[in-house]
């Protein structure tokens, strides 16, 4: 961070041709992306999907099988003094329970070479000023949570890598938690946010990283992503394989998602609403399929995609099929 | 390095594990000390409370807390150095600051060599406080006890700091706290008494054997005629610090934090 200006020195993360496997488990399979400097990048998966490995990969803390995950051009374990240039937030338990929150703030500080009264003002910025004596034991989870965040600022990073950072916080800090992440990448720092809250995710980032199964499914602008899913509707009914022959007969695709539900694709309510009643098909449920990101989310890391495989072009979101 | 060994060393003083140790050793440094006055009257006439006199008894009073086996507690305070990150997944945190790790490996062992002399000055300070009075009351000389200091003090810190080195070596090496810890006991309590008993060729190599030649003087007589010389008792305790905390390193300390 530079002290004069205000601004963090732009640093991206790259990740290239990653690979980490666990014996017989590829937990991360030729992952690539970049987050861009000054923006909010949620990094997007399934419980499972390689995202706190690769997470802990980029940190240092798991050895890659091959590939790279550098920050600024240097891995982290190369970073000279590495709190000052990247703030980590992994766990919530990653404290001493008879430690007090102050004491793990200054203990990070003695090993990293940082003023030991940066502990209280970081400790202040994340509301703990008045649990600051308390032992961390007896914080909640949401304690925890900003207690991790400060831990993270302590040495006013360009960078910061955050692996859900929404858990445990109430709707207020949730709320918090987003206006600071506006607010640190609005100083040009590079923030890389691991969630599975989509609606919070939604409102909180500017590109999204999606993947599963340790693959990437999807990279770039949210607005870009989004804009790519093809509107579709969900039908509940009883007389599916009738609904598949009305819906072929009108030229629209659709195909049968269970015994009594089928997906027509690219068609409105409003367009498929009078075919229905014009041939008379009993119908439970109408669902317009929505067009957010949990949609883009469940298309790239469902068997089936929505959203179009689209060809990686600068500016352009980089889509995979599944 | 200093930063490391610096933020170690404050871990320690802000976590409970190493000040149970600490207490236990004074513990042990009491119990040393009223042992060091009770002498039997022979015969099944039981004990009496005297002041030590000889010159063996003088160093075991300076070397209480050796004795009677406050040097265990240096060797468990160097466990808990490197198993506690562990145990309270402290580890994640200390290599995002440190991501060097044979560096925060080092400021480790280096903390916990620092921490069992700060043990062994705890013990002393009790010795002082508690000894030397006791001393006093029982006609005792306190010059002659403070001509033994020189004899026995080196040996006394070298052997609270190895250990405690040692200590750090086997939680290098075991990353389960209770499971280094009972190691810690299984070898003090079990291992070297057995090979005490029945090899005491081979059981003066063992750690706490080594100890107590290093410790020089503190060792009772009729044991010195199996001890190590004191300087090769000190390489001997070295390496079993050494050793635990390079295999321990390509073993266990280098492998992914997950």
């Amino acid at each position: 961070m530079d002290s004069a200006t205000g601004r963090a020195d732009a640093v991206a993360i790259e990740v290239s041709g990653l690979n980490k496997r666990f014996g017989s488990i590829q937990a991360v399979a030729d992952l690539d992306f970049t987050v861009a400097p000054g923006r909010i990048t949620g990094f997007l998966g399934p419980n499972g999907a390689g995202k706190t490995t690769t997470l802990r990969i980029l940190l240092g803390l798991v050895k890659a099988t091959s590939g790279t995950a550098t920050i600024g051009g240097h891995r982290y374990e190369d970073l000279d003094r590495p709190l000052h240039r990247v703030g980590a937030l992994l766990e919530s338990t990653s404290f001493h329970p008879a430690r007090r929150a102050r004491d793990h703030l200054r203990m990070c500080s003695i090993a990293a070479s940082i003023e030991t009264s940066r502990a209280d003002e970081v400790l202040d910025l994340v509301g703990l000023r008045d649990a600051a004596r308390r032992r961390v034991g007896g914080y909640s989870l949401g304690m925890r949570q900003r207690l991790g965040l400060a831990t993270a600022l302590l040495g006013d990073p360009s960078v910061l890598i955050l692996d859900e950072p929404a858990n445990g916080l109430d709707p207020q800090g949730i709320a918090w938690l987003r206006e600071f992440l506006r607010y640190l990448a609005g100083e040009g720092r590079t923030v890389l946010v691991s969630s599975h809250l989509l609606a919070e995710m939604s409102q909180t980032v500017d590109d999204v990283v999606i993947i599963a199964d340790g693959r990437a499914r999807a990279s770039g602008p949210l607005a870009s992503l989004t804009s790519q899913v093809r509107a579709a509707m969900r039908v509940r009914t009883p007389e599916a394989d009738r609904l598949l022959g009305v819906m072929a007969a009108a030229h629209w695709t659709s195909r049968r998602l269970a015994h009594d539900l089928v997906l027509v694709e690219s068609v409105t309510p409003d367009q498929l609403g009078p075919v229905l009643a014009r041939s008379q098909i009993v119908v439970y449920e109408l669902v317009n399929q929505s067009t957010d990101l949990e949609s883009v989310f469940l298309s790239l890391t469902a068997n089936e995609p929505v959203v179009q495989p689209v060809t990686t072009s600068p500016g352009q979101p980089s889509v995979t099929p599944p | 390095m200093i930063r490391g060994i610096r933020s170690e060393l404050f871990k320690l003083r802000t976590s409970p594990g190493p000040w149970v140790a600490a207490g236990a050793t004074l513990l042990f440094t009491a119990l040393g000390i009223v042992v060091v006055f009770l002498v039997g009257r022979g015969h099944g006439q039981g004990v009496q409370f005297i002041a030590p006199t000889s010159v063996y008894r003088l160093r075991r009073l300076i070397g209480a807390g050796f004795a009677v086996g406050g040097v265990w507690m240096a060797a468990i305070a160097g466990v808990l150095c490197v198993t506690g990150e562990y145990r309270h997944k402290v580890m994640t945190t200390s290599l995002l600051v440190e991501p060097r790790r044979w560096r925060l490996l080092t400021a480790k062992a280096s903390a916990s060599l620092i921490w069992g002399i700060g043990l062994a000055i705890v013990s002393l300070l009790l010795v002082g406080a508690m000894g030397i009075p006791l001393l006093k009351t029982q006609g005792g000389s306190v010059s002659a006890l403070l001509d033994q200091a020189g004899a026995v003090l080196p040996g006394f810190f070298a052997a609270f700091a190895l250990l405690a080195l040692f200590g750090a070596g086997l939680g290098t090496l075991i990353k389960n706290q209770i499971a280094a810890v009972v190691t810690i006991l299984a070898i003090t309590f079990i291992v070297e008494p057995v090979f005490d008993g029945l090899l005491p060729h081979v059981g003066r190599w063992l750690p706490f054997a080594a100890s107590a030649a290093v410790a020089g003087g503190l060792a009772p007589p009729n044991a010195r005629i199996y001890l190590l010389s004191w300087w090769l008792a000190a390489i001997v305790l070295t390496a079993w610090g050494l050793i635990p905390i390079l295999i321990g390193y390509f073993v266990t300390f280098k492998k992914d934090v997950t």
